[in-house]
């Protein structure tokens, strides 16, 4: 884990396929489709940037990746297989779907039998092979106990330190490496004593002390002030080339996507509709891309428009409401690139996220030919 | 609690302290009013014949420069109490304070082992409904315990006694004997166990309980704890746990007295409880007045006692 | 493996954005509004009853004995819910039982919501002193058990269920002064009452219309329910122990009380009755007041 050097090894090391997550409205007596058949891969070493508006369905991805999905129904479909364990194994079991016009209309699910056999498979996985960092990191963290408690309680749980001092050794260690102020001031501190930046920095910490495999950083800078977050973003950097983790980061923000990742992953109404290498998919101009990253990156202000004065372009209309899922594509209604020989196929049927360029994928008739049936 | 913590802790008791120490002169003075204002002259009773309202002796009163005005019989009064003098019964002639030390125990374990007893019934309940959400388990037991909430304490005394007489054959009712029979401390149980389940505080409990873990599963810290693999309970256990049964147990202290007052009648229980209804019976003004006052001051110190639990548990409280 | 536990989730058919958010009475669950429904009945029967015997339109003279008919079990023919130990008709006593709690529960309730609310709006909207005066007020009501106090008013004056009826209604206005305050301070949050003043609406319309009728109407009425439980409770008891209401007049509690004896010998019923009434009473008020909670007020469920 030291060990510096990117290691892209065939398999990936988490690779999500097409997980569903529902949660049922009393309300309106319908399924608001947070997740809806979305697929991912990070492969060892790499970090995957999954962006997105808020509704996208990423941050319940990550929680449903994590195991902490609590609403109801909650995970209902699709595999995600971590390290060659599939942490979704005999779902099937606890949930049965009805489907009507392809599209799911009832869900029956054991809920309780279904934590119950979740808890299992994930005891050992998470907090030691798979850590998470959460946004809003002060109420993140246990209101009630020390910093350093927190982190020796981590310690002690994961690694085979023997006894306190060791423990106490070990997290005095991580607060350091996150370069935490005064790291033994810290470790006596209660989180409602710290800023926003350090609580992050303490969460980085008792994540990475544990030493795992996979770290999902959901909206990791979300909460915190501008100039903090640009130095949670260096920290993570820097934590990244010193360790080599395979990171999953979640964020609205294109830009700590761009500072951070790899590769990157675009979510829209609960689906990824485009794929590919950072540099590819964030550059300013690309060949085949989806209408939704060309109108966000359109959207923020980058050198290129600084330099050409160009108005800012926002994207007609407003966020998929993922309770009422159209047909077809889900971005149909707010595309401003519909050609009329696509026009019908967009309005009726959804695209496969299809490979453009080798690593590259985008859900959308633009680029995608269609299976012409046998 | 670290060392460099005690001193701010001991600020925030001290405070908690002098606020239950006002909130019991605020009681004395509520109760000294009801004295006042009464007909007839409770305090002259109290002040050993030395109220105002004599007027027979209003003359030689005067003369020997005797408090007349309220708040002057007021300070009497209170000097008596700082005193330990309650004033005598006027029906036994007994001084009050003592005979209500003597009573006040049995009443105190009635109160106190009721309260638990409600609280060893609320909390399966809450907990499983709060991690398990409605199920008809929990929503069963919840309805059985509004039903349980409503029974009226002193009927449900007569059932269970009569199943102890005529189905088990024994015969708790006068305690003074009950010292001689086979089991006889079973016999302090049978009221506690009448006044826990009847108290009417059950439905409650279960709710606050309830409602409180629920809120604290769902904060993020919780979820930060299962993110890490660690045991949820040990992480929601302050916020979820401690404080609201202390909070609860606290709050209800009120409620189980007065359904001590009727559960004593109802098993001839020798109590303060007692004391008061025959006090009240009597107008034996200087025993329901210290009864008044003595419980009071158990609420007040229940609730103390829930305020340093808070602020041992709560870094922030400590730290104002 | 374990027996399931199936939940199931049916989406309605049709565009969802038809539906929308389906009204109040709608999303409640079944569970709350047997709740409601329950309540609802035992009210008009409460006050069905109260009327009858404010008439005197009873079956029976509830004090006439009847020698030849004593403890006749439920459903003797002209005695539905049979007679007690003296032969008089228990269904004419209940009725006239209702009384003793009627009226003075109002004035307690009335009382509280009077008084809790004025307190509770001096507490949220004053702020600052008023705030610490209110609290440590209410602190200083919720010192005594409910019992005792009216114990102590009953020795030091008399004992009128009137006047014990003012003393539930004056400790019943900690409760109400604090859920308004707390109202008062999430509106405040919401900016609510900054808003209202900018448009320049006077203290007195914010007050009463806007924060008591908009936004506490709900609560109001739930207290009412559950103050109302809390009153017959009290005055049940304290006719049990003899004060109140004195026998031959019937109230709830000293039928219960005088056939206390008659239990303990194997007569159950004459104390049963009323003690069942009682039951069902309070049991409906309660279960009124905190299904409404449940509905009003939305709490969330899993």
């Amino acid at each position: 884990m030291e060990d510096a050097v990117l290691s892209l090894s065939k398999e990936p090391l988490l690779s999500i396929e097409n997980l569903r997550t529902y949660f049922y409205s009393r309300a309106k007596r319908a399924f608001v489709r947070s997740v809806d058949g979305a697929s991912l891969a990070v492969a060892r070493g790499e970090t995957l940037g999954v962006v997105g508006e808020s509704g996208s369905g990423k941050t319940v991805t990550a929680h449903s990746a994590a195991g902490l999905v609590t609403g109801s129904p909650g995970v209902i479909g699709g595999s995600i297989r971590f390290d060659s364990r599939n942490l979704l194994d005999g779902l099937e079991r606890y949930v049965k779907v009805d489907e009507r016009d392809g599209r799911v209309m009832a869900v029956e699910k054991d809920e309780r039998g279904w934590r119950e056999h979740a808890e299992t498979l994930m005891r050992g996985v998470r907090g030691k092979e798979i850590a998470m960092i959460f946004q809003n990191p002060r109420a993140a963290l246990n209101p009630y106990s020390t910093v350093g408690a927190q982190l020796v309680e981590t310690i002690r749980l994961h690694t085979g330190a023997k006894g306190q001092r060791e423990a106490r050794e070990r997290a005095l260690h991580w607060l350091e490496r996150v370069r935490i102020d005064s790291p033994r001031l810290r470790f006596d501190n209660f989180p409602f004593g710290m800023s926003g930046g350090m609580c992050q920095r303490a969460m980085i910490a008792m994540a990475l002390c544990a030493e795992p495999s996979l770290l999902i950083a959901d909206e990791p800078t979300t909460g915190l002030d501008a100039t903090i977050q640009s130095r949670i973003v260096d920290l993570l950097a820097r934590l990244k080339a010193e360790t080599g983790i395979t990171t999953l980061l979640i964020s609205h923000d294109i830009s700590v996507i761009q500072r951070l990742s790899d590769r990157v992953a675009v979510m829209y109404g609960g689906t990824v509709v485009e794929t590919g290498r950072a540099a590819d998919v964030l550059a300013p101009q690309a060949p085949a891309r989806h209408p939704y990253t060309a109108g966000l990156l359109a959207s923020i202000p980058s050198a290129e428009t600084i330099r050409t004065k160009s108005y800012l372009q926002d994207i007609e209309g407003d966020v998929l409401d993922t309770i009422d899922v159209p047909r077809g594509c889900r971005f149909y209604g707010r595309c401003s690139r519909v050609t009329e020989a696509i026009r019908e196929r967009c309005a009726n049927l959804e695209p496969p996220l299809g490979e453009v360029a080798p690593g590259r994928r985008v859900r959308c008739w633009l680029h995608v030919k269609q299976e012409t049936p046998a | 609690m670290k060392l460099s913590a005690i001193k701010p802790i001991g600020r925030v008791l001290a405070r908690e302290l002098a606020v239950t120490a006002l909130l019991l002169l605020g009681v004395s003075v509520v109760v000294f009013a009801i004295l006042y204002a009464a007909p007839g002259d409770p305090l002259d009773v109290l002040l050993g014949g030395q109220s105002p309202r004599s007027e027979l002796a209003l003359g030689m009163r005067e003369a020997l420069g005797v408090p007349r005005t309220w708040y002057g019989q007021y300070a009497a009064w209170f000097g008596k109490m700082l005193e330990g003098n309650f004033g005598n019964s006027i029906r036994t002639g007994l001084p009050v304070l003592p005979e209500l030390a003597r009573v006040g125990v049995n009443t105190l374990y009635l109160t106190l082992g009721s309260l638990l007893l409600t609280l060893a019934i609320a909390l399966p309940i809450a907990v499983h409904a709060a991690a398990h959400g409605d199920t008809a388990g929990n929503t069963a037991a919840t309805v059985v315990a509004y039903v349980l909430s409503a029974v009226p304490v002193f009927w449900f005394g007569y059932i269970v006694v009569y199943v102890f007489i005529h189905r088990l054959g024994m015969f708790p009712l006068i305690s003074g004997t009950a010292g001689r029979q086979p089991h006889a401390w079973l016999y302090f149980l049978v009221p506690i166990f009448v006044l826990g389940t009847a108290s009417g505080t059950l439905s409650e409990m279960i709710r606050h309980l309830r409602e409180e873990l629920s809120r604290v599963l769902a904060e993020d810290y919780i979820r930060t704890a299962r993110a890490k693999g660690a045991a949820v309970w040990r992480h929601a256990f302050k916020e979820g746990f401690l404080i609201p049964v202390t909070e609860i147990m606290s709050a209800k202290i009120p409620f189980l007295l007065g359904g001590a007052v009727i559960v004593e009648q109802v098993f001839n229980w020798p109590g303060m409880g007692r004391m008061a209804w025959q006090a009240a019976q009597d107008r034996d003004y200087p025993v329901i007045m210290g009864i008044a006052l003595a419980a009071a001051a158990f609420v007040r110190l229940g609730n103390l006692l829930q305020r340093v639990v808070f602020t041992a548990v709560n870094p922030r409280a400590s730290r104002e | 493996m374990t027996a399931m536990r199936m939940r199931r989730y049916v989406q309605a058919p049709g565009p969802v954005g038809e539906i929308s958010e389906l009204p109040l009475l709608q999303r409640a669950e079944t569970l709350d509004r047997v709740y409601v429904g329950y309540g609802l009945l035992v009210v008009a029967l409460v006050f069905a009853s109260y009327l009858l015997g404010a008439f005197g339109w009873l079956p029976h003279d509830p004090q006439a004995m009847n020698v030849g008919l004593i403890n006749a079990a439920p459903l003797t023919p002209g005695h539905p819910l049979g007679t007690d130990f003296l032969g008089r008709d228990l269904q004419s006593r209940l009725i006239l039982g209702i009384q003793a709690y009627f009226l003075p529960g109002l004035l307690a309730v009335a009382i509280s919501l009077v008084g809790g609310s004025v307190l509770g709006i001096l507490a949220g909207y004053q702020g600052g002193w008023a705030d610490t005066v209110v609290t440590y007020f209410d602190n200083l009501l919720d010192s005594f058990p409910r019992l005792v106090l009216i114990l102590l008013v009953i020795a030091a004056f008399k004992p009128d269920i009137y006047y014990i009826m003012v003393v539930v209604g004056v400790t019943g206005m900690p409760v109400i002064a604090n859920l308004i305050a707390g109202k008062i301070a999430f509106l405040r949050q919401k900016s609510f009452i900054e808003a209202a003043h900018a448009l320049g609406l006077p203290a007195r319309t914010v007050i009463l219309k806007h924060i008591l009728w908009y936004n506490c109407r709900a609560l109001l009425v739930i207290q009412a329910t559950l103050g109302m439980a809390e009153a017959i409770l009290v005055e049940t008891s304290l006719s049990y122990l003899g004060f109140g209401v004195q026998e031959p007049t019937p109230s709830w509690g000293n039928m219960v009380q005088a056939g206390a004896n008659y239990f303990l010998q194997g007569n159950f019923w004459p104390s049963t009755a009323p003690a069942l009434a009682i039951l069902a009473t309070i049991l409906g008020f309660q279960l009124l007041g905190d299904g409404l909670n449940n509905i009003l007020e939305g709490k969330r469920r899993r």
